[in-house]
């Protein structure tokens, strides 16, 4: 029988938290690629950018800039992570095997709210329960600090994310309200910024 | 914000009173940020208010990039509008972003929404959810109590 802790990230867990990022990331587009879509590519290319960041001084800087937003004097965000005894480390000693990454956004019509950015266990360590009990301590957090909903993104063809979290009581506001998430890239804030 | 409701009709959804709103933006910690629009007093409204237009943001992060600048509410009351108000207060926008050290600026715009969509469009934004599939999710108060509370 599987024994985890599920804990509030600290500084020197960021190897860590950056290690599954990459791994998230490699696991979507996996998926990506599976499902052939013309949406499934432009998402994997938009996260191929990003693997660009495999260089050591890239990954130095991407490193550092993890380690002062998340623990800084400001944190940008919140980080929740599975650790397993040493006898269930991974081959390679890992003994942090699942994350979630969060932090507060707000609704002007009811307040603050809990927004899941990232959310991963390794393969190795699925089916024990490690994501459920991350999400209900993530709902105990959200409780805590008085938010009214947890909000959070899933791609379309990611079916069994869809289910687990539908399973939960998730809706799926695109769909249902029509929401659409729009993005303006800096190259065009700074035309903005700089226009007379 | 009520008049913003109204325009996307659920005026009645708004429950957030006026002194969690002075807490949560202007307490120890901001949960977000406003910047608005005024008037001189020649062109103030009939009911006399000179504030006539805001945009309400606040910072989120993608583990990829870092910090980004999230655009949850912009209006400008119709009277004003025409008048250039909404792009400066976009510019404005945009150069916190650039001098907060934002890789770019997020947000949500109703499908139905036609004159907003090419508005953002008109100035560089990508709608990821058509392109990217990308899908957003809600979990309620109600489920999330019971998940913190299941043994």
């Amino acid at each position: 029988m599987a024994s985890f802790s599920i804990r509030a990230a600290r500084p020197e867990d960021c190897p860590d938290l950056l290690r599954l990022i990459k791994e998230l990331a490699k696991y979507e587009e996996m998926e990506d690629k599976v499902v052939l879509t013309e949406k499934g590519i432009k998402a994997a290319a938009a996260r191929r950018v990003g693997s660009l960041l495999t260089g050591s001084v890239a990954l130095y800087s991407a490193f550092l800039e993890l380690l002062e937003d998340g623990f800084g004097e400001h944190p940008f965000y919140h980080c929740l992570v599975a650790e397993v005894p040493k006898e269930q480390w991974s081959p390679e000693e890992h003994s942090i095997v699942g994350f979630a990454m969060y932090y507060f956004t707000y609704d002007p019509w009811i307040g603050k709210l809990l927004y899941l950015e990232d959310f991963y266990v390794m393969a190795e360590y699925r089916g024990l329960g490690i994501g459920s009990e991350i999400l209900k301590n993530l709902s105990q957090v959200a409780v805590k600090c008085r938010c009214s909903s947890m909000h959070f993104l899933v791609a379309e063809w990611n079916e069994p994310s869809i289910r687990f979290y539908k399973r939960r009581g998730a809706s799926d506001l695109s769909t249902e309200e029509g929401w659409r998430l729009f993005r303006i890239d800096k190259q065009y804030l700074l035309k903005m910024a700089t226009e007379e | 914000f009520q008049e913003l409701a109204k325009y996307e009709e659920m005026e009645d959804k708004v429950v957030l009173t006026e002194k969690e709103l002075l807490e949560d933006g202007f307490g120890e910690h901001p949960f977000y940020h406003c910047l608005v629009a005024e008037v001189p007093k020649e062109q103030w409204s009939p009911e006399e208010h000179s504030i006539v237009g805001f945009a309400m943001y606040y910072f989120t992060y993608d583990p990829w990039i870092g910090k980004l600048l999230y655009l949850e509410d912009f209006y400008v009351m119709a009277e004003y509008r025409g008048l250039g108000i909404g792009s400066e207060i976009l510019k404005n926008l945009s150069q916190v972003a650039v001098k907060c050290r934002c890789s770019s600026m997020h947000f949500l715009v109703a499908e139905w929404n036609e004159p907003s969509i090419r508005f953002y469009k008109r100035r560089g934004a990508s709608d990821l959810s058509t392109e990217e599939g990308w899908r957003l999710f809600r979990i309620d108060k109600q489920y999330l109590l019971k998940m913190a509370t299941e043994e």
